[in-house]
């Protein structure tokens, strides 16, 4: 370690020097910190390590997933490992996509101002108000789609000035999008009536009790499906 | 957001990687066109293994002196956690008055945890009377983080049995037959409850799932919600637990397992992260759903997995009486990101080999087929390296063989790479690199615990009063697991272990609660010869360096 | 008099102190002591009397960056209030490099709008770039024997500056729908305010105003009152439901529809789109030459 770069950052207001080229969570760790809070998947996926930052000599802040951002120098930073964002329960199935049954459980996305702050909150690049402002038109899709990347690490309800809980609204939007306007397709519902009424257990006792060299035999003459790529 | 530090590096990589990849766009159209080499047979599959598969060095493992399992041959470092005292000292924990009594406690916070929460509640257990518990947050786990799919046999050209041959196939004809039926038959079923919950898979413009290859299946049918299928599930039960209202405590994890005096599962001690407190919980049932171990860095290696997978469970269960299976077996993911190294081994997932892009080497050939199962994957990529020489050494020592995203947008068209591999593409661009322009660099990373507690179809283990689910739980997979079987796995086994534990809880009362099977563990351990300071479970790796740890003061009483 | 709670206000511990002060002493001696207000702040008038009010522009200039980024230099707008607060906004912030350059940085991470998007209305665009002989020629279904009373309402006409007509007597609606056979009526309220969001709060007046208006159309013989903004149709139609309970004569007659349903349905719209307000007012036509 004798010739590894170092730099100093500002761990919430105390100075550290930590190395060139690693990840914010690493750099902490290298500190001394230990993650009690603040480290889940390690991979940018569950949204336990939001972090705000801003850089020497500037006011503005910069939101980020520790486990995915480098360090820089100068850098200026805290987590922020919690959010008490209150949710809405409900019973999916007894919701009437028909209305907007998004603006009845978070009345306050009526408050969207579009300033678009939670759009420069989110650490995932998602366009954050316009799925707010789909929300307020009732359009599912368009929430669903807008903010499929989301890992509710909370930076974007911190943030924002009307108190909207963005990804509580969207966790509901997509599912009711997904039961009300993609079907269950035809042939899961012809499998599971199969499996129903039993098609596969003779195959399947077979199989159980298949001695080692019929199961080589039967799985080295498996056709393997090919792929069919539209060009 | 593109990050600092980028002095020096040509939209990601540095200058000298730069001749490599020029290599690989100059083979490009060539092997468009002439698709791919053909898949080893077995006879070249158990060579390839044998010589390059890191589970054949015989030095990195031991046989466990100790417990049901005694005899059998592990990872050092899985041994070394099992041949170790308890964390916890059974004699300080006072558990006549418990603090917490439930009908159904579940132990782990990721997706076989909350499936089992609510098909208990399906069997009719009342959410109040369920207990969830886990290490870190509710969805803090590998549940979340799966990418690239969920294998279920529910198409016209497809079945139960065919899955069932892939599934013992890639397993090496290992797998307890009656778990990997269970898996496969129970598939469809999984994926219309998610279908009911409101999962969002992708879909095509007919309305049928979106379904495509992984390694070693014979059929199609790996569901997907783009490559961030772990975080649609995981979030959508999770959403669902709050729903219908199940307890769960966070930052709380079982350290030890209680039992009654009867044998059978009766509880766990938990211990508070934040207020360092003891919690006993007394439980009609228990369920063990704490994962994997991919924090223990098998022989050295990187990992995908989350921070708290460190075989809590599988360490509380041993002691309890249960037997292991399988555990000579670790999977090594053979796509772990291998550059930048501030990322080193995160999960690259297999749906961007099952989209097209072929792994190649430093000169720009290919050496394997893309889709062999995962140890037969990595064992090649690991030959390429360092038996061929014909990897790509990186600044920071590692070596990696370039996976030639491109081809992906080439095969598919424009778009098709950011949209159906937004996750991956995201992962990259934060490091300045575009993996629709360039490919990217990739070395097998230690990725998941194929064995583990062993169960039987109905999720039971050797305990009674003791259901397993998930990764902890060992026999479905074989010696090596395929890719979608592990989000099957949690759903097929978490149910299973849910609805089993809800029956169990209707029909015992745990007496007298004890830890006294910790303490003769450690008595067997000591028997054993067993001389060490080491004590499990571990709860949490320790990356601080050396430097601070010796400067450690235990100042704050 | 007791003690009076007096509010200084920013300047008077600062730069007039010496106002603050002399007025603590007359007030000791008059014997009404002025006692400081705890905890007072600034009253606000900066920012009330700034004429910097370029938070409000955010919103609008947003889409005029969306409109960039799609590659486009203009927008078409349909309902009458988008219109004018887009149309304003644009007029204003492609004028001012200073207030661009401001709003931009404001905005940050978002790309800069670089100050050349335009506005316009839909009937502007009918009027200038598709033309009446070309409506008139595309017209499949006469709107002969309709009378109409084009209504504008406030926002589609004024201010001056991004009024789409002349705002004391407008015409281009009823160019329109002249255009595809329709006969529009003269009424003096064509261009006076229907009551807009009082409609929410204060419904009475909203209500008295629309009243007025369809009062007016009725009494020119109109057999619908037509619109162009989503808010001036719901509170016409609003007022259609209080009048006729009323028992106003001839209101439970006349329709209230936008202008681009009676041009869809004069242009070939097939009958099963069409609502029934607009089936009824067809019914009322003259059938053309050789019908349809």
């Amino acid at each position: 370690m004798a010739d590894e770069k170092l730099t100093q950052i500002y761990i919430m207001g105390k100075a550290y020097d930590v190395p060139v080229g690693v990840t914010i969570m690493d750099a902490m760790e290298y500190a001394g910190y230990r993650f009690i809070r603040g480290a889940g998947c390690r991979s940018g996926f569950c949204g336990a390590c939001g972090t705000v930052y801003r850089r020497e000599g500037e006011y503005r802040l910069e939101f980020v997933l520790a486990c995915q951002e480098m360090v820089e120098e100068g850098m200026h930073l805290t987590q922020l490992p919690f959010t008490p964002a209150p949710r809405s329960d409900y019973t999916l199935s007894e919701l009437d996509p028909s209305e907007n049954v998004l603006l009845q459980h978070y009345p306050e996305v009526a408050r969207c101002v579009s300033c678009n702050t939670c759009t420069k909150a989110c650490p995932q690049e998602i366009e954050v108000m316009d799925y707010v402002q789909a929300a307020l038109r009732g359009d599912l899709e368009r929430v669903a789609e807008l903010s499929f990347d989301c890992i509710s690490c909370g930076l974007c309800a911190m943030r924002c000035p009307a108190d909207i809980k963005h990804y509580h609204v969207a966790q509901m939007a997509r599912r009711l999008h997904s039961v009300s306007d993609s079907p269950i397709p035809e042939h899961l519902k012809t499998r599971m009536g199969e499996l129903e009424s039993g098609a596969f257990r003779v195959e399947l006792d077979e199989l159980v009790s298949m001695d080692l060299d019929g199961l080589k035999a039967k799985y080295a003459k498996r056709v393997i499906e090919k792929e069919e790529v539209a060009t | 957001m593109t990050q600092p530090g980028f002095e020096g590096l040509q939209d990601g990589y540095p200058d000298y990687m730069r001749a490599s990849i020029a290599e690989v766009e100059a083979t490009r159209a060539r092997r468009l066109q002439e698709g791919h080499q053909a898949p080893l047979d077995a006879t070249g599959r158990a060579k390839l293994l044998e010589e390059w598969h890191p589970d054949y060095k015989a030095d990195r493992k031991r046989e466990i002196s100790v417990g049901p399992s005694k005899g059998d041959r592990m990872p050092h470092e899985v041994a070394d956690l099992l041949e170790a005292y308890p964390t916890v000292d059974p004699k300080s924990v006072d558990l006549s008055s418990p603090d917490l009594d439930v009908s159904v406690l579940i132990l782990g916070g990721g997706g076989a945890a909350s499936v089992a929460a609510l098909f208990a509640v399906e069997e009719g257990i009342a959410p109040k009377d369920i207990l969830m518990v886990t290490k870190l947050r509710h969805g803090d786990c590998n549940s979340v983080m799966a990418q690239g799919g969920i294998q279920a046999a529910d198409r016209d050209n497809d079945s139960p049995s065919i899955h069932y041959l892939d599934v013992l196939g890639g397993g090496h004809y290992t797998n307890k037959p009656e778990l990997v039926r269970a898996l496969v038959e129970d598939g469809p079923r999984m994926i219309d409850w998610h279908e009911k919950l409101g999962v969002l898979y992708d879909k095509l413009g007919d309305g049928t799932y979106l379904e495509a290859h992984g390694g070693g299946t014979s059929r199609m049918r790996m569901h997907s919600a783009k490559d961030y299928t772990g975080l649609e599930i995981m979030r959508v039960i999770r959403d669902e637990v709050r729903n219908v209202g199940i307890p769960i405590i966070e930052f709380a994890p079982a350290v030890d397992l209680l039992l009654d005096e009867a044998g059978h599962a009766a509880g766990a001690l938990l211990f508070n992260l934040e207020t360092d407190e003891s919690v006993v919980v007394r439980a009609r049932a228990v369920v063990l759903a704490t994962g994997g171990f991919g924090r223990l860095h098998i022989q050295g290696f990187p990992t995908t997995n989350h921070y708290g997978a460190t075989a809590d469970g599988l360490i509380m269960a041993y002691r309890a009486g249960a037997r292991l299976i399988d555990m000579d077996s670790v999977q090594y993911h053979p796509t772990g990101v291998a550059y930048p190294a501030a990322i080193l081994g995160q999960l690259a997932t297999e749906k961007l080999r099952n989209q097209g892009a072929e792994p190649v080497n430093s000169e720009g050939e290919p050496f394997v087929f893309p889709l062999e199962p995962r140890d037969v994957e990595s064992a090649a990529i690991i030959k390429e390296c360092y038996g061929e020489e014909k990897g790509v050494e990186t600044p920071s020592g590692i070596r990696g063989v370039w996976l030639d995203t491109p081809m992906i947008d080439e095969i598919h068209g424009p778009g098709t790479l950011k949209s159906r591999l937004a996750a991956m593409w995201m992962m990259w661009h934060r490091h300045g690199i575009d993996i629709t322009v360039d490919p990217a660099l990739v070395f097998p990373t230690l990725h998941y615990q194929n064995g583990g507690v062993e169960i039987h179809a109905d999720a039971a283990t050797g305990i009674p009063g003791l259901f397993a689910g998930g990764e902890v739980a060992g026999g479905v997979h074989g010696k090596n697991r395929l890719m979608g079987n592990s989000l099957l796995d949690y759903n097929v086994f978490g149910r299973r272990a849910g609805i089993s534990a809800a029956r169990w809880a209707k029909a015992h009362e745990p007496r007298n609660l004890s830890l006294k099977h910790v303490m003769t563990y450690a008595e067997e351990l000591k028997s054993a010869g067993v001389k060490t300071d080491r004590v499990a479970p571990m709860i949490l790796p320790d990356y601080r360096r050396e430097a601070v740890l010796a400067r450690r003061l235990d100042a704050l009483r | 008099m007791g003690t009076l709670t007096y509010f200084p206000g920013c300047s008077l511990k600062d730069n007039a102190k010496r106002f603050e002060d002399a007025a603590f002493f007359v007030m000791e001696q008059l014997g009404s002591p002025l006692l400081e207000l705890e905890k007072w702040t600034c009253c606000g008038t900066v920012y009330s009397l700034t004429s910097d009010d370029l938070m409000h522009q955010i919103a609008p200039v947003r889409n005029f960056v969306r409109a960039q980024q799609a590659g486009s230099d203009e927008i078409v707008a349909l309902c009458a209030m988008c219109y004018n607060t887009l149309a304003r906004t644009s007029q204003r912030i492609n004028a001012d490099e200073e207030e661009r350059t401001k709003i931009n940085a404001f905005m940050n991470k978002e790309p800069d709008y670089e100050g050349s998007v335009r506005v316009r209305h839909l009937l502007q665009v009918l009027r200038d770039n598709v033309g009446w002989a070309t409506l008139t020629d595309k017209a499949v279904r006469s709107l002969e024997g309709l009378k109409v009373a084009a209504y504008y309402g406030c926002t589609l006409v004024r201010p001056d500056e991004v009024g789409i007509d002349d705002m004391e007597h407008p015409v281009v609606m009823a160019d329109a729908l002249e255009a595809v056979g329709a006969e529009p009526v003269t009424f003096p309220f064509e261009a006076e305010c229907c009551g807009t969001y009082q409609i929410v709060d204060e419904p009475h007046l909203a209500l008295e105003q629309s009243g007025r208006i369809l009062r007016s159309a009725v009494r020119a013989g109109a057999h619908a009152i037509v619109t162009a903004c989503p808010l001036c149709q719901h509170n016409l139609e609003q007022a259609v439901g209080a009048l006729s309970e009323g028992g106003v004569e001839g209101i439970k007659n006349i329709q209230v529809v936008y202008f681009t349903e009676l041009l869809a349905a004069a242009l070939g719209a097939d009958e099963g789109n069409l609502t029934p307000a607009v089936r009824d007012l067809l019914a009322a036509c003259v059938p053309a030459e050789g019908g349809v």
